[in-house]
């Protein structure tokens, strides 16, 4: 209720736009959170599909070591790149085939299920949420909802439609 | 303020919670409903964040008791780290699938572009039906995830009228963002039309929650299809995490601001 006299910028403090921030993560720092990470990602995958997490121990650990030399490098690298994209980037280049070790991280990883590891993120994601972010919600109104689901719908369609008539013509 | 007393604690509390949410999310597990259209796939992705909002000390006051706004705010943090690892075995997808990907390279890149169908959907429903002002520009030139909202925040302020428009996309997909992206795309492959590979190259939009969303609700419908949904995914994510700013800088904002004086010439401004 305190938000209602607030103005937008104060509104806006809360917002998560610090993505240029990556250049001054403490890895590590982050190497610990990431473990709390890892370890509740173990259990989700447990419960969700029944994998002993002993069994799936060495697929989090593989994870878990991309994870870290992906936020190093968006540290320390000179020119900027997210610390996701260097993680996807690593994760690829050990699973490419002929690679050595490639065949074994795949098979380790498959014990993980990938929806599971997503879901302690979106419980952290839910219980994140500030009070400016329902204010603006909630100021922003229908109209703005109508049109976040045009943006969503619009995205997606889009890239469909162009990703099936290039599939198509590639045939 | 990390060197509180108690924030600690407040840490340990708020693991501690998540841990047990997501027990129960995924103790419920992936449901199924089947509707005329298609199937209606609810993920524990979406019951974790339903119940994070529910138990977030700003609805529920009762949490406030033992999630201070540290912890709060580390939960903000947790987000990017959490997610981490949920990336990096979507990566580890694309490497056994590599030959397709390259098979799907056209396609899977030039999608991209796709993402604009934003502007050719959304923005007239904004102008010219819910006749909004320059917030439409804003609202309606990206998806607006936080490296879209941070270039909206650099060109306009988020104080402008283009700034509310931007926030307000960006908290309503924040809130339902991974609701609509686990239920549109089983609809749209229940239609028949598209490529299963089209469906899952388009699920990469630069938001991790909105791809789990996404590929999840196809994977649920076509399982037999899972490695290639997910390697597709993964690869489209990465390209969108690299091109997405500066499709949104050079291509995305700038069109839809020409679109916007073309339709309330009016209104242009002198700046």
């Amino acid at each position: 209720m305190a938000n209602q006299t607030n103005t937008t910028a104060n509104l806006a403090d809360d917002l998560p736009l610090n993505a240029e921030d990556e250049r001054k993560i403490d890895v590590v720092k982050h190497s610990g959170l990431l473990l709390i990470a890892c370890a509740i990602g173990l259990i989700a995958n447990w419960v969700g599909t029944g994998t002993s997490p002993l069994v799936a121990l060495p697929g989090m650990l593989v994870l878990y070591v991309a994870c870290i030399i992906g936020l190093g490098f968006a540290r320390f690298v000179p020119f900027y790149l997210p610390s996701v994209a260097w993680v996807s980037l690593i994760a690829i280049l050990i699973t490419i085939p002929g690679v050595p070790g490639a065949a074994w991280v795949s098979e380790q990883v498959e014990h993980l299920n990938f929806l599971a590891l997503a879901t302690p993120a979106l419980a952290y994601g839910g219980l994140a949420l500030t009070a400016s972010e329902f204010a603006i919600a909630r100021r922003s109104g229908w109209k703005i909802v109508i049109v976040a689901i045009c943006v969503m719908v619009g995205t997606y369609m889009g890239s469909v439609v162009v990703a099936d008539l290039f599939l198509r013509l590639g045939q | 303020m990390t060197g509180k007393p108690g924030a600690a604690t407040g840490g340990l509390y708020l693991h501690i919670l998540v841990l047990a949410i997501v027990i129960v999310c995924e103790l419920i597990g992936i449901q199924r409903l089947s509707i005329g259209l298609g199937t209606v796939i609810f993920l524990p992705i979406l019951y974790a964040f339903a119940l994070g909002i529910l138990l977030n000390p700003a609805i529920f006051k009762a949490s406030a008791k033992f999630l201070s706004k540290d912890a709060v705010r580390l939960s903000g943090a947790m987000i990017t780290v959490a997610i981490m690892p949920f990336i990096a075995k979507f990566g580890t997808t694309v490497g056994p699938q590599i030959s397709k990907i390259i098979e799907a390279g056209p396609a899977l890149v030039l999608q991209e572009l796709g993402n604009l169908g934003t502007i050719l959907v959304a923005f007239p429903v904004a102008v010219f039906l819910l006749k909004m002002g320059r917030e439409a520009v804003g609202a309606t030139y990206s998806i607006d995830r936080e490296p879209n909202l941070a270039l909206i925040a650099d060109k306009y302020g988020l104080n402008s009228p283009e700034g509310a428009g931007a926030m307000g996309v960006y908290a309503t997909g924040t809130l339902i963002g991974t609701f609509v992206f686990a239920i549109m795309p089983p609809l749209v492959h229940g239609l028949g039309i598209f490529d299963v590979r089209a469906l899952a190259m388009s699920c990469g939009v630069g938001s991790g929650s909105m791809l789990a969303a996404c590929t999840g609700g196809l994977v649920a419908v076509v399982p037999d299809q899972k490695d290639i949904i997910l390697a597709l995914a993964a690869a489209s994510n990465i390209l969108t995490y690299a091109t997405g700013l500066y499709v949104g800088m050079f291509v995305a904002l700038p069109l839809t601001e020409w679109l916007y004086n073309k339709a309330r010439p009016s209104e242009r401004k002198t700046a």
